[in-house]
C-alpha cells in the first residue's frame, strides 16, 4: 500500500484528494489497492493517521475552520518526520526568492529516501540540480510534471515520448495571466484594466508582479532548460522582460501588421529569455485566454504543439495523478 | 548555393532532359525550370534554371558536365534568400532617433530594406512605438542586428519586442 504524506492543503492539495476519490476505481484495477494519504499539514497545523485519513473530513475541516489539523507545528520537518510514508506530494505555495517551505520539505524528504511529486516551481527553480542530485544519491523518484504548464504533459513528453529526439528549442506561452491580460488588450484594454479584470476572475494576485513582470513565466523556463535540456541555470541566468510596458499603441500596431503581442519563454542553444514578443496571427503561439501553449523542436519529429490550462484546483492535480501513476507503476 | 543560370541547349528531343540531369548528377536540387521555346538563338532554346548545389566545388563539376553537354551557359548568378523580421520599440524617442539606430544598424549588417511606422495615439504618457520591418540576408546577421535593437532598447530605457 502507498502511503502519501501531502504538504501543503490549499486550492491544489484540495484538488488532489478530489481526484484520488474520482479514480478509485482505476488504481483498484490496476494496483489491486488504494494509495492512502498517512498526513497532510497546511501552513500551520498537521493532520496525521497511519491507517490512513478520512480526506473527505479533511477537506470539510479546512474550508470550516481554515486549518487542517487540531495540532500546531513549528518545524515542518518534524511534522514530516510524525509518521511513516512513501512519497511526499509537495504543494505548499511558490516562494522564487528563497525556495519557502517547499524546499525544506523536498530537501528532508529525498534526504530520508522518500519519493517526491511536486507542482511547486521556488524550489525547482532555484535548487534544480541539487535535488536532482540529492534524488539519485538515495533512489528516490523525484517528478515535477505540474510545475510547468499545469495540465500541459510536457516534461513527460519529452521524457518519455521524444527520447530519441534532439530538441533544438521549446518556445511557449507558460504565464496564462498574462496571456489573459495581453488578450484583453487586443480587444481595446489598456493594460491596468485587464489586470484589474484578471484580478476580480481570480487569474492574477493581488500583487501580480510574479505574472506581469514575467518571473513566473521564467522559473518554467529554468525547469525546462534543467529537465529538458540537461543544463545548469537558475532564475537569475534568464533575461526577463514584464509586458507592463505594453502600451494599447504597441497593441494596434501589432495588430495592423497582422500580428499579436505575447509573453514567451524560449529555450534554446542561444537563448534563455521570457520577452513580449510579436506572433502572427493564426500562429499557433498567439492563442487567446488563459491557456498554456508550447511548440517543442525536435530535430526528426519536427514541431510539436501542445496545449492546456496551466492553472486550476482539478488540472494541476491531473499532473500530480500522471506523477503518481509513473511512480506506482514503477512500484508494482 | 542558390544560383540561376540561362542555358542554351540544341533544339532537339531530349536537350532539355541533358541540360538538366546534370544538376542531380552533383547532387544537386533543381528548384525551378523554365523551358522558352520562343528565344531561339542559333538553333538552340533557352533554359533559365533556378538550383541549390552544395559548394562551388559541384558547380565547378556541373559546369564541366554541360560544356561536354554542349550546353551553353549565357548566364549565371547567385540567387539569395533574405529574411524578414519585425522589431518593434515603445519609449520616449522621435524619428531622427529611429533614423539614427537604422544608419548605424547598416553599418553592422547589411540591411537589404528597413521600413518603419510610428504610433503615439495615446496622449496621456509621451511614449511612441515604433514598428521597424527588418531584411537581411543570413541568420547570424538577424541575430546581430537583434543583439544590436536590444542592446539600444535597454541603453535608452525602451521595451523591445521582436517578431517570432
Amino acid at each position: 500500500m502507498v502511503k502519501l504524506f501531502i504538504s501543503g492543503f490549499g486550492t491544489v492539495g484540495q484538488g488532489f484528494v478530489e481526484v484520488l476519490g474520482r479514480r478509485v476505481d482505476f488504481f483498484e484495477n490496476r494496483y489491486g489497492e488504494q494509495p492512502i494519504v498517512v498526513g497532510i499539514m497546511d501552513s500551520k497545523t498537521v493532520v496525521t493517521d497511519p491507517k490512513g485519513i478520512d480526506v473527505g473530513a479533511a477537506v470539510a475541516k479546512k474550508l470550516e475552520t481554515g486549518s487542517v489539523g487540531t495540532e500546531k507545528y513549528t518545524d515542518s520537518v518534524k511534522a514530516l518526520d510524525s509518521v511513516d510514508y512513501d512519497i511526499l506530494i509537495e504543494v505548499s505555495p511558490t516562494n522564487i526568492k528563497t525556495g519557502g517551505v517547499g524546499l525544506v520539505n523536498i530537501t528532508h524528504a529525498l534526504e530520508c529516501g522518500k519519493d517526491v511529486i511536486t507542482v511547486n516551481k521556488g524550489p525547482l527553480a532555484l535548487k534544480f540540480q541539487e535535488l536532482i542530485t540529492l534524488a539519485r544519491k538515495n533512489g528516490c523518484k523525484f517528478r515535477f510534471e505540474g510545475t510547468v504548464g499545469g495540465a500541459m504533459p510536457i516534461i513527460n513528453l519529452c521524457h518519455e515520448n521524444l527520447k530519441g529526439e534532439k530538441i533544438s528549442s521549446i518556445r511557449g506561452i507558460f504565464n496564462g495571466t498574462c496571456n489573459y491580460i495581453l488578450s484583453k488588450m487586443d480587444k481595446g484594454q489598456p493594460f491596468e484594466q485587464a489586470l484589474k479584470e484578471a484580478q476580480q476572475l481570480g487569474y492574477a494576485e493581488t500583487d501580480p508582479t510574479n505574472d506581469v513582470e514575467g518571473y513566473d513565466a521564467a522559473t518554467k523556463v529554468v525547469i525546462l532548460a534543467n529537465s529538458v535540456f540537461g543544463r545548469n541555470v537558475t532564475f537569475d541566468d534568464v533575461k526577463i522582460t514584464g509586458i507592463r510596458g505594453i502600451t494599447t499603441d504597441a497593441i494596434d500596431q501589432a495588430a495592423a501588421h497582422n500580428m499579436v503581442i505575447r509573453l514567451i519563454g524560449e529555450i534554446s542553444d542561444t537563448r534563455l529569455e521570457v520577452a513580449p514578443r510579436l506572433i502572427p496571427v493564426g500562429h499557433p503561439l498567439s492563442i487567446a485566454g488563459t491557456l498554456n501553449i508550447a511548440q517543442i523542436d525536435a530535430d526528426l519529429a519536427g514541431p510539436i504543439t501542445i496545449n492546456g490550462h496551466g492553472a486550476g484546483k482539478i488540472e494541476t492535480a491531473s499532473a500530480i495523478l500522471s506523477d503518481l501513476i509513473a511512480i506506482m507503476d514503477m512500484r508494482y | 548555393m542558390l544560383l540561376s543560370a540561362e542555358l542554351y541547349v540544341k533544339d532537339l528531343p531530349g536537350q532539355l532532359v541533358g541540360s538538366l540531369e546534370p544538376i542531380s548528377m552533383v547532387d544537386g536540387n533543381i528548384i525551378g525550370v523554365v523551358h522558352d521555346r520562343e528565344k531561339l538563338v542559333n538553333q538552340r532554346i533557352l533554359v533559365s534554371v533556378t538550383f541549390e548545389v552544395a559548394d562551388s566545388k559541384k558547380l565547378e563539376e556541373l559546369k564541366r558536365i554541360w560544356k561536354s553537354r554542349d550546353v551553353i551557359i549565357s548566364e549565371m548568378g547567385s540567387v539569395y534568400q533574405t529574411i524578414t523580421r519585425e522589431f518593434m520599440m515603445v519609449g520616449k524617442f522621435n524619428a531622427a532617433y529611429i533614423e539614427n539606430l537604422l544608419d548605424e544598424a547598416g553599418s553592422i549588417v547589411r540591411l537589404e530594406s528597413a521600413d518603419v511606422s510610428y504610433a503615439s495615439k495615446n496622449q496621456s504618457n509621451d511614449k511612441r512605438t515604433a514598428m521597424i520591418t527588418a531584411e537581411v540576408r543570413t541568420k547570424e546577421e538577424l541575430e546581430k542586428l537583434d543583439e544590436f535593437f536590444s542592446e539600444a532598447c535597454r541603453k535608452d530605457d525602451m521595451l523591445y519586442i521582436r517578431g517570432l
